[in-house]
């Protein structure tokens, strides 16, 4: 199967703080196969998306939820939300290192 | 008799539903009326309102200003005040003024006393102080009682004095407190989102796990729904699970939008930390009724021995002067951190003094880190902050930093006659204090009683009832 973007397989992929201390990111895929495809392979593994935001695995929590073929990764964020030298204090404009992910 | 005693004395669970409104979920951004007054016309038997976040960042709670413009908080005040007058129901509105700080809740209950003073009506309204002390912090600081939510560092007891408000998020047991006392209009200052909804129903004695499931989901409205919106949304509860409706027409809850707004902003989508304890949603359960409303059904709780405390403190770190200005050059575009970090030190030696810097320079980076082949060639925008420990410090470093960037001479420059294009000048401009958060945390063994306090006014003068 030829490689296809993130973008492609799913209909929303957004990143939002959860507290001013974590960032969660959700992923709803277009449907089953795109969900099983993503959930099978290793591109959106904790440790693929670790290494896409510069963290440690350890650092990344990931949650399937095939019965509405989502995904969602929890991740400390790098600064706490609006202290001095963050740079999206909402967290929503952290999805896209995402978009282009080829599963 | 007032409309919680009302409510409270006279709807039984086994009589039916109980009719919850969420008229907002950001009041004072502009509630939209068509679907609110089609919620009303459905005679809900008490109006939810969240009013605050600690989403926008240290500012609102760190200054104790309101996020949302006076003009419009003051518009939606009226508009859910008044329905809940004319209709003989509670109110409850939580996290008054952005982040539920003193002079926030000071602030609109001011607002309440305006509307009541033009438009002449009367009414109790009962509020709850959500600050606490620097003492209080530190008094759990020594016991050990105060965790970090995430990576947030522990702080010291000087960086806790230097906090210029910290709150507290009552849940549902303060906001029950505060209801037994006769009230029409509940304000509370820094309160969970789901104790504004879930309170009331758990004093009638629905089922906890079902209330703050119910109130998880609505207290942001219609965004439960396909399309996502901010209109009213009616909760129908009863003993064995709720059903949902935006009042919206064309806004629908499916049981698959409902079920993905369990993941909104929410670390883990299966375990829900509440003061009281953690609302389990793995089983829970979501039905289509038609296309437009879902049955929901299936949540657990498990309560914890004892309640936490969620608190939040902000400080103090400066006064902000930000540049603006633009870089089209490429060979500038091409060597810009080299340069900023070049006239930074040349500014250091020019102006003295405690001041930080720190850029943004957007297309290369600004909103999340760009590998460098990702850098823009063409174009970048530079929002360069400068934080001083007062005003005129921060707006000299600025200015000097301004000049010595126009006319730096990097290698291979032939744009002699100037580096940056302003939109407008002043281009360095004054965007006051900045704010830090300091406390995020966890407390265990809170005094809960001490901390928040419930204070009762009669507006308008005493009731005739």
């Amino acid at each position: 199967m030829a490689a296809t973007p993130l973008s492609a397989l799913a209909g929303v992929i957004r990143s939002k703080n959860a507290g001013p201390t974590q960032l969660t990111i959700d992923i709803f895929f277009h449907d089953a196969p795109a969900y099983a495809r993503a959930a099978a392979g290793a591109a959106l593994s904790e440790s693929a998306v670790a290494a896409l935001y510069r963290l440690d695995t350890a650092q990344v929590q990931r949650y399937l939820l095939p019965g509405i073929q989502a995904m969602k990764f929890t991740l400390p964020r790098r600064i706490c939300a609006g202290n001095p030298g963050d740079g999206d204090v909402y967290g929503a404009q952290q999805h896209a290192p995402l978009l282009g992910v080829l599963l | 008799m007032t409309a919680t005693e009302r409510l409270l004395q006279t709807h039984r669970p086994a009589d039916g539903p109980l009719r919850v409104l969420a008229a907002s979920g950001q009041l004072g951004y502009g509630i939209p009326q068509a679907a609110f007054e089609r919620g009303m016309q459905r005679r809900p038997h008490f109006i939810g309102c969240d009013m605050g976040s600690i989403d926008p960042g240290p500012y609102y709670l760190g200054s104790g200003e309101m996020a949302a413009p006076a003009p419009m908080v003051r518009r939606d005040l009226e508009l859910v005040l008044g329905a809940a007058l004319a209709a003989g129901i509670p109110l409850v509105i939580g996290s008054a003024g952005t982040a539920g700080a003193g002079p926030q809740l000071d602030a609109t209950v001011a607002i309440l006393l305006e509307i009541a003073r033009d438009q002449g009506l009367r009414f109790r309204l009962t509020t709850v102080r959500s600050d606490l002390s620097a003492a209080q912090v530190i008094a759990a600081l020594d016991q050990g009682s105060l965790a970090p939510i995430g990576p947030m560092p522990q702080p010291s007891r000087d960086e806790v004095l230097e906090c210029t408000h910290i709150v507290g998020q009552c849940g549902s047991e303060t906001l029950a407190r505060a209801l037994q006392t006769p009230t029409d209009v509940l304000l509370a200052g820094r309160a969970c989102d789901t104790a504004i909804f879930a309170t009331l129903p758990e004093m009638l004695g629905y089922p906890m796990a079902l209330c703050l499931h119910m109130a998880k989901i609505v207290e942001c409205t219609s965004l439960c729904c396909r399309p996502a919106g901010r209109d009213a949304m009616l909760a129908e509860l009863a003993l064995d699970g709720f059903t949902l409706e935006s009042m919206n027409p064309d806004a629908h809850a499916t049981p698959a939008s409902v079920a993905a707004h369990a993941l909104y902003e929410q670390a883990d989508p299966f375990e829900v930390d509440e003061p009281g304890g953690t609302l389990l949603l793995r089983d829970a359960h979501y039905e289509a009724l038609d296309a437009h409303r879902t049955r929901v059904s299936g949540a657990q709780f498990r309560p914890r021995a004892r309640a936490t405390l969620k608190i939040e403190g902000a400080a103090r770190v400066g006064e902000r002067c930000v540049l603006l200005a633009g870089v089209a050059d490429p060979t500038m575009l091409g060597c810009l951190p080299q340069a900023l970090r070049a006239v930074e030190e040349r500014v250091r030696h020019l102006v003295p003094g405690d001041w930080a810097l720190h850029s943004h320079v957007y297309g290369q980076g600004a909103v999340h880190p760009l590998p460098g082949e990702h850098h823009s060639r063409h174009e970048a925008g530079l929002v360069i902050e400068f934080i001083a420990t007062d005003a005129a410090l921060a707006r000299t470093a600025a200015g000097v930093f301004k000049q010595n960037l126009l006319h730096y001479g990097y290698p291979g420059r032939v744009s002699t006659a100037g580096n940056l294009a302003f939109a407008f000048t002043p281009s360095e401009i004054d965007a006051g204090t900045a704010y830090r958060f300091v406390l995020y945390h966890v407390m265990r063994d809170a005094p809960l009683h001490d901390i928040f306090r419930i204070g009762s006014v009669a507006v308008g003068g005493p009731l005739a009832h």
